[in-house]
């Protein structure tokens, strides 16, 4: 198993150093400091912009250097500024948007298995009945859907309609508030108020809950087919035919049996799934003008903030391969001949 | 034909009427989508006002006080656009002009000021107009300044009235005082022959938007847009991953490497990560689109292109796995080692033995592929990264955002349906082909 864990992770490697050859030469291909500045900057702003963000020597010096700071973590120094964000590093930018992301990506990873699995499965146990087919109709209505239409809607009937009409302000229609139950103390070490652990589930409540509710929605469509799919495949398997003729009733089978098969298609669908959730957080970020890790990329891009552009692009990159290697290994958990390959 | 019209495929295909169903749709799309292409439907007429903005569809009424400011608003952008064109390098006008940009809110402060200046500066120049000012099939009367200066004075009487009356939209005495001031107003129009009012009519069947384009309009040229993003995106990807995943397959060693390195890298940068990269990197004023204004004479920041770089950059990937994995199983069947020993060339058996044996595993992608350029095209669009002019689904929802908040759904029903439709018969028709050529596929 170690060697396999291992294999996967020396093989994802070359690919990483791949990715940040790109990302790297790909924004050099215009001129990051001309973006930034304009066209009326004089020569010496120019000159200092490029010498402080390391742009003046050669490319493959800066490759170097770049690799070093991801491999320590080192987002702090001097060349990872933010260019708009004046005084801010992108090591303190990170800081600040993981967590709104994180508040926003694991609730609903967690929310969309968990209903879409059990969706997919009454729907599987059901095959070919009306609640079955009702299901896989809905599954495809929903998937025919921009996902931009369900956070508009969702948006203004959710929060908007639900406050003007009905008084009822359950759902704020932007903002975030930070978390303090764990908080950085003056030390610079994380600090933890047990007693703030309410108000800030009222909060999460408050900002977070619709843009959750609403990502579920999207996500259900695609999940649930598959999950019903992978459970319909199961349930043809000779195994399932012993059980039943040795009595075991059905609700074992569904959960004991058939669930413990279906666990290989079912935890690579939950990782193929994260990747979407990151991306999909972006949106959901922008709309409900939460400051998560997608809307600072976003923000950085449109005003041309070059570190921040690079650093969070290969932060990404590496949160993607992560989780790959991540599905490798849990595959591998799951089905034992994997680890052969 | 007879044989392939009844070959175990196809009768499959035939039995599923739902999937034909869908076909016939996809069949419809495409035939709007390439008659606009030839020039069916010109883009200037998308882009341009047809009707005052924000009236609602399916000729529902708008409330009675966006009537009325319709039909104020109708005269004072016709007198605005009339002192336009009078002698440019009178100062008078050129002053009036600019302080009128200025001057903000109200619009019947301005109007009597332009009545007033035109008065004063520009009769001369307005009986000798020739060329109204036209609002989808509407056109100005030709007449004098003065029998204009009528209409014009009968239609501010009614609005003084109309305006001393607290809520317009409570008032039930008010609507036939409205009526008549709408009436007055299209006095100001050349009347409409019956033909263009068939046109004034369908151009308003969904309502206007924001700048007073008919929405219809819009949500129909948007399905060439969409159309002419899925199927090249999609041609393009499913032929590269095609080729790539094949050659990997079949050849392994370094060129199965190389392969396989190539998508690990690039599906490693999240999909909107890399959209928007490659969006940035082609915007307007960087070295790509200087290169290309230099050489190719058109820039590309305007056209389609860094969308069709965008999204074929991930695309090909799907298939190029699936080629990949398929073409390993196919490599190691019987026919293959027989073409093998009867002599045939290596790059000869893959292109004529292998791949034309992954031809089902292509139309399924592409049909994959296109649902998703045309969902991705949306958020593109949202991010101000995709179609740049003309009009797509994505911009008609991006803009819909706002007008959502003033309770006005016309314009994100009209482009979600458009979409919905389109989407659901190839995810139908995914799904057919799916059931049909790869039963297994989970």
């Amino acid at each position: 198993m170690w060697s396999y864990i291992a294999r996967r992770i020396i093989y994802n490697i070359p690919v990483y150093l791949g990715i940040i050859l790109l990302v790297m030469a790909a924004l050099r291909v215009n001129d990051p400091i001309y973006g930034n500045l304009g066209k009326h900057a004089t020569q010496e702003d120019y000159d200092r912009l490029k010498k402080d963000a390391g742009l003046d020597k050669p490319f493959l010096v800066q490759y170097g250097i770049f690799l070093k700071k991801i491999a320590l973590f080192d987002f702090d120094s001097d060349d990872m500024m933010s260019w708009d964000q004046k005084g801010k590093t992108v090591g303190s930018l990170l800081k600040d948007s993981i967590p709104p992301s994180l508040a926003l990506t694991i609730p609903a990873l967690f929310f969309t298995s968990l209903i879409s699995i059990g969706v997919g499965m009454v729907s599987a146990f059901n095959r070919g009945r009306w609640v079955d087919r009702s299901l896989v109709v809905a599954a495809v209505l929903g998937m025919s859907v921009s996902f931009l239409v369900y956070i508009i809607l969702g948006q203004y009937f959710g929060a908007y309609q639900m406050s003007e009409s009905f008084g009822a302000k359950i759902f704020a229609i932007e903002g975030f508030k930070s978390f303090e139950t764990f908080k950085t103390g003056e030390d610079g070490g994380l600090e933890f108020h047990p007693n703030r652990i309410l108000s800030d589930g009222q909060n999460w409540l408050h900002y977070c809950l619709l843009p959750v509710m609403i990502s579920v929605i999207v996500a259900m469509g695609y999940d649930t087919r598959f999950y019903r799919a992978a459970m319909v495949e199961e349930t043809g398997k000779d195994y399932i035919v012993t059980a039943r003729a040795k009595g075991a009733s059905s609700s074992k089978i569904m959960f004991v049996h058939m669930l413990r098969n279906a666990m290989i298609p079912i935890v690579t669908r939950i990782m193929i799934t994260l990747p979407f959730l990151i991306t999909g957080s972006f949106l959901l970020e922008m709309y409900f003008g939460i400051p998560g890790m997608g809307r600072t990329l976003i923000q950085a891009i449109n005003g041309n903030d070059f570190p921040v552009i690079q650093a969070y692009t290969a932060i990404f990159a590496g949160l993607f391969i992560v989780t790959n290697i991540l599905t490798d290994v849990l595959y591998a958990i799951f089905d034992p001949r994997v680890r052969l390959l | 034909m007879g044989r392939f019209w009844n070959s175990r495929t196809v009768r499959k295909f035939r039995r599923n009427k739902l999937a034909i169903f869908a076909l016939v749709i996809i069949g419809a799309y495409v035939g709007v989508g390439s008659f606009i292409m030839v020039g069916g439907l010109s883009e200037k007429l998308v882009m341009s006002r047809v009707a005052p903005n924000h009236i609602p569809g399916f000729y529902f009424s708008p409330l009675p006080e966006k009537r009325f400011d319709n039909a104020v608003n109708y005269i004072f952008r016709d007198v605005e656009r009339q002192i336009g064109r009078l002698n440019k390098s009178n100062d008078e006008v050129a002053k009036l002009q600019k302080r009128l940009a200025r001057a903000k809110d109200d619009a019947k402060p301005r109007l009597e000021k332009l009545i007033a200046s035109a008065e004063r500066s520009g009769r001369s120049a307005m009986t000798s107009l020739e060329d109204g000012f036209s609002m989808g099939r509407y056109r100005l009367a030709k007449m004098s300044v003065e029998e204009y200066q009528e209409i014009i004075d009968e239609a501010l009487d009614i609005a003084d009235e109309l305006d001393e009356s607290q809520d317009l939209n409570e008032d039930p005495d008010m609507i036939s005082k409205i009526e008549e001031l709408e009436g007055v107003c299209n006095r100001l129009y050349e009347p409409l022959s019956s033909q263009d009012k068939f046109f004034q009519n369908a151009y308003t069947f969904l309502g206007t938007d924001r700048q007073g384009r008919s929405i219809l309009l819009r949500a129909v040229y948007s399905i060439k847009v969409a159309l002419q993003i899925g199927i090249v995106t999609a041609l393009i990807s499913v032929v590269i991953g095609s080729v790539l995943g094949a050659a990997a397959g079949f050849y392994g060693g370094w060129v199965d490497f190389l392969v396989i390195w190539l998508y690990s890298t690039l599906s490693s940068i999240p999909n909107l990560v890399l959209l928007v990269l490659v969006a940035y990197l082609m915007g307007s004023g960087g070295r790509v689109d200087d290169f290309a204004q230099e050489y190719m004479g058109m820039g590309l920041s305007d056209t389609l292109f860094p969308v069709y770089v965008a999204f074929c950059a991930t695309f090909w990937i799907g298939p190029c796995r699936v080629i990949r994995g398929e073409t390993m199983k196919i490599k190691q069947l019987e026919y293959i080692q027989a073409a093998t020993t009867s002599g045939f060339g290596n790059f000869y058996i893959l292109i004529w033995h292998i791949i034309p044996n992954t031809a089902h595993l292509m139309f399924i992608n592409f049909s994959l592929l296109l649902i998703g350029a045309i969902k991705s095209e949306v958020i593109l669009s949202f991010l101000n990264l995709g179609v740049k002019k003309g009009a797509s689904w994505g911009i008609m929802i991006r803009d819909s955002g706002s007008e959502v908040l003033n309770n006005n759904f016309w314009q994100i029903s009209a482009a979600t349906f458009f979409m919905f439709v389109l989407v659901l018969a190839f995810n139908i028709l995914s799904d057919a082909l799916q059931d049909i050529f790869d039963p297994k596929h989970l």
